[in-house]
């Protein structure tokens, strides 16, 4: 054991670290697992879908630009907001858990999204038609994946 | 495989007409750094990932960027819709308009149509992960210079959108490249 962990120095940069000793075992320092901890800390849906970031201490701002909050304006904008919020949460821990597969932390949240993501779609898909070409709203005549609205044109979606 | 889900990823709704910001908009399609190359660079590179990590995250942002395709032309569709042939002439986009009409078409700000050039693959996961962190960078940087230009709130708020992505991808892939960097691969 090297006298390291007595060392009391500030890492200027967590990843620089590991490209100069690429073979040493990282020393696991207060500091350090500070750092980890906070870039992996996440926000709620709303936050995360509003910053474009579930990450929110990794979020970097733009200049002052505030990001655009977004308001519903009806029942059905609301719950398409809480559908797109719970997919995206959902989304971010996928990519998470894709390069930190062991992460059971990570893992428990992303299902509980995952599930109220698919809960809020399938909601939505019963009473304002289908997001999915599996939602069960489909057996109504006509055909509703051609009759609603394509999300380009604007509107509610 | 693929399932489209008829939703867009993050809401636009644009309702003001403007051509000459259509015209630079549309390097975010089918430019060097846009959503095409991105999507096509990283479903194109996962297949020779060392391990599954790196075929999950490839194939899991490549799909997000089809989805970024999609933004960016519902965009680019919203800011053209209903022009005529004299308002587009006196945007500049009279050479679009001879080739396309009103329709979209991948190309570059300056007009150079999309080109499979525009992304590498060397099957070296390190040579290619750099290339896609740059590539994140080089689009986060064209995202900003495009907000610079932006004046309509509606359009600025899905671009500070679209841009924080490319941030949160870029620590994805970085942290899959220090990993592989220790581990060797």
């Amino acid at each position: 054991m090297n006298d390291y962990n007595k060392m009391n120095h500030v890492m200027p940069n967590f990843f620089d670290f590991q490209e100069i000793y690429p073979q040493a075992q990282m020393p696991k320092t207060p500091q350090m697992n500070q750092v980890e901890k906070k870039k992996e800390e996440v926000g709620s849906p709303k936050e995360g879908y509003t910053l474009g970031n579930l990450f929110v201490n990794t979020y970097v701002p733009y200049k002052n630009y505030m990001p655009q909050k977004l308001v519903a304006q009806n029942e059905q904008e609301a719950l398409f907001l809480k559908m797109s919020e719970l997919a995206f949460a959902a989304h971010e821990l996928n990519l998470f858990l894709d390069v930190h597969p062991d992460d059971q932390a990570k893992l428990k949240l992303f299902n509980q999204y995952r599930q109220e993501a698919n809960q809020a779609r399938e909601k939505y898909e019963n009473q304002y038609g289908p997001i999915s070409i599996q939602a069960n709203v489909l057996e109504n005549s006509p055909f509703l994946w051609e009759q609603l609205p394509f999300p380009w044109e604007g509107g509610k979606r | 495989m693929w399932k489209y889900e008829k939703r867009l990823q993050y809401p636009i709704h644009i309702k003001k007409k403007d051509l000459r910001f259509a015209k630079v908009l549309i390097t975010q399609y089918g430019g060097s750094n846009g959503e095409l190359a991105a999507a096509l660079r990283y479903l194109n590179q996962r297949y020779t990932m060392p391990d599954n990590r790196g075929k999950a995250l490839l194939t899991d942002i490549g799909t997000e960027e089809l989805a970024h395709i999609e933004m960016i032309s519902t965009m680019l569709y919203q800011l053209m819709k209903d022009a005529t042939p004299q308002e587009i002439k006196a945007a500049g986009l009279d050479p679009h308009y001879a080739e396309h009409k009103n329709a979209l078409y991948p190309a570059d700000a300056n007009g150079v149509p999309f080109t499979v050039t525009y992304f590498a693959t060397t099957g070296d996961p390190l040579a290619d992960l750099s290339e896609d962190m740059a590539a994140e960078q080089k689009a986060r940087a064209v995202y900003e210079n495009l907000i610079d230009l932006a004046t309509d709130p509606d359009v600025i708020g899905p671009l500070l959108w679209l841009r924080q992505r490319e941030v949160v991808h870029f620590n994805r892939f970085k942290e899959l490249y220090d990993a592989y960097k220790r581990e060797g691969k």
